[in-house]
């Protein structure tokens, strides 16, 4: 590619921190939060959290040589692909983007319950409904939240939740007096597991590879939107533990509420009214898309049937993926709703991303074996340490989580088998029938002859 | 490998379809954007440039594209022949783009609309 040939439209470093951190900040993220404070005894989740995030950056220097060497909006998809082969990088991906569609269904139900907490006379069920039909709209209509709002909406929530934590920890005086009783070594790996959850979804600013001047920006984007997070996290769990009683928020969907209400009391509800719907918003928004991209582009690969490439000719969107998005959500979100079974979805996700954080560290020394020569613009400095031990904690991770709810175990490793069966089963039909269709219904349009001289 | 001629032709048969398709162009006529076609594998460059629903086709590089297609000349032939969809190139990572997500998803709904799929 030309060098010298510079795009007329290019991201910032602010925006691709923003986007990094917007997309990992929701409203599950606080349950995740009180999750890990309830593995541990004394005040010690900043310790599981920071330790998350420092894990999570060993993942994203892995990310970072991936999508230097293949910047591609595709991101695993074409990492795996490389790295290992097309059948597992698509039994992954299948897998991957029901678990995210998993964690659409708990964000909303967890949005919808704080909004019911709001407004009483409204059941979360119409609130999931009006959730859903809004965002579903905005993208059958093609409506997209501007750059400048998803900065304004991350920043304004980072300094709101530092701020709210640092009101809280005034109020009571807190002093740390336990600042490092995990309660065990069983305890720390548990809650350090789950923290990882807290950071789920920074990768997904990689497909921005396509955007901008240099990868090394989405790196640098990455890291320091994990590092910032790390503190905003660490800050405002041992300001809502320390504030609240840990069974109540343990045994809440919406401990961010309880400890708004408590340092706050009314106003406080109606700030964290106004925070979670603006970061669940962005986060819902931002995977209803990459969801319905993803379905358009596996249908348009012959991976998916070809109705889910339709497109509106009105609005230039593809109405039928995010139509049965919109269907699926909906679904998941009442089962989560009757249910209540919203932590085994956190969890799943926290297991799965477990899962890909491993690939991802296995694909960097594989391809460095595969392919020493490709250009990377950015390589991991100490060989295959940071990538193998990535590889290695995670998939220690992923075991602790397994062990630790054996659910999660059963839904991931039948999903993995289902998403096998349709990759090796169903997949090479509809390539075949697509074949067929191509070659009873159309000709071939490049010139025949000059193709064919050219050895095509 | 393809030759600087064979992709220009393919780029006018893409033109002449996208010309043909009268929908399309009321569908683009607010969607003004200047894509460079480019092949890694002979010397050969071109520029697309869509405005108020119409779309040209000129020979050489531009300054300050909004996107950039990037593969060897043989896939960009085939792509804009439309004997191949620009997604199976894309995942295997022959075919690269440089742009805004929303610009390469309609420029395949629009490579869509004319070659079918």
């Amino acid at each position: 590619m030309n060098d010298l040939v510079k795009l007329k439209k290019i991201l910032t470093l602010r925006t691709i921190i923003a986007t990094s951190a917007g997309l990992t900040l929701s409203s599950s993220t606080f349950v995740a939060a009180v999750q890990v404070a309830g593995f541990l005894v004394g005040d010690a989740a900043w310790l599981a959290i920071l330790t998350g995030g420092l894990l999570c950056m060993t993942a994203a220097l892995c990310f970072s040589e991936l999508n230097g060497m293949i910047p591609s909006a595709a991101g695993i998809r074409l990492y795996f692909n490389h790295a290992f082969n097309d059948r597992l990088a698509l039994t992954v991906s299948l897998l991957y983007m029901a678990v995210i569609m998993g964690v659409i269904g708990a964000e909303s139900y967890i949005l919808a319950e704080i909004l019911h907490e709001a407004f009483p006379l409204i059941s979360p069920l119409a609130w999931i409904l009006v959730m859903f039909t809004v965002v579903t709209g905005m993208n059958i209509v093609g409506i997209r939240i501007a750059g400048w709002f998803q900065d304004a909406i991350t920043y304004g929530l980072m300094v709101t939740l530092i701020s709210l934590a640092v009101i809280g920890l005034a109020k009571i005086d807190f002093q740390l007096s336990a600042p490092l009783a995990t309660g065990g070594a069983v305890n720390l790996l548990n809650a350090v597991a789950v923290g990882v959850f807290l950071f789920v979804g920074f990768e997904w600013v990689t497909p921005l590879a396509e955007e901008v001047t240099h990868s090394r920006l989405i790196s640098r984007g990455m890291l320091l939107a994990i590092g910032i997070l790390s503190v905003v996290y660490a800050v405002f769990t041992v300001a809502m533990t320390a504030t609240v009683p840990r069974e109540s928020l343990v045994n809440s969907p919406i401990p961010q509420m309880l400890f708004a209400q408590t340092i706050l009391g009314d106003t406080g509800t109606a700030i964290m009214v106004m925070l979670t719907l603006a970061a669940s918003i962005t986060t819902f928004n931002a995977g209803l898309i990459g969801i319905s991209r993803f379905v358009y582009a596996s249908a348009r690969e012959h991976v998916l049937p070809s109705i889910f490439s339709k497109i509106s000719l009105r609005f230039f969107t593809p109405w039928v993926a995010v139509l049965s998005i919109f269907v699926i959500g909906v679904l998941i979100s009442l089962l989560t709703l009757f249910s209540h079974r919203y932590l085994v979805l956190v969890n799943m996700a926290a297991a799965m991303e477990s899962v890909i954080y491993v690939l991802a560290g296995l694909a960097v020394i594989v391809l460095r074996k595969k392919m020493p020569d490709a250009q990377r613009p950015y390589r991991i400095r100490g060989g295959y340490i940071i990538p193998a031990a990535s590889a290695l904690i995670f998939s220690l991770l992923a075991l602790a989580i397994f062990t630790t709810f054996p659910r999660v175990f059963l839904y991931l490793g039948l999903g993995m088998l289902l998403s096998y069966w349709y990759v090796t089963r169903v997949v090479p039909r509809l390539k075949q029938l697509q074949r067929q269709k191509r070659a009873s219904g159309r000709r071939r349009r490049r010139p025949v002859a000059h193709a064919e001289k050219q050895g095509d | 490998m393809a030759t600087h001629e064979e992709i220009r032709d393919s780029l006018r048969a893409f033109q002449e379809g996208y010309n043909k398709n009268k929908k399309l162009k009321i569908m683009n006529r607010d969607w003004n954007r200047v894509v460079l076609i480019e092949a890694n594998d002979v010397e050969s460059k071109h520029t697309l440039i869509l405005k108020d629903g119409e779309l040209t086709v000129c020979e050489g590089a531009t300054d300050n594209p909004d996107i950039i297609v990037t593969a060897d000349s043989e896939t960009l032939a085939d792509l804009f022949y439309g004997d191949i969809t620009p997604t199976e190139p894309y995942m295997n990572g022959t075919l690269i783009i440089k742009g805004s997500e929303d610009d390469i998803v309609r420029l395949d709904f629009i490579s869509l609309m004319i070659w079918g799929e």
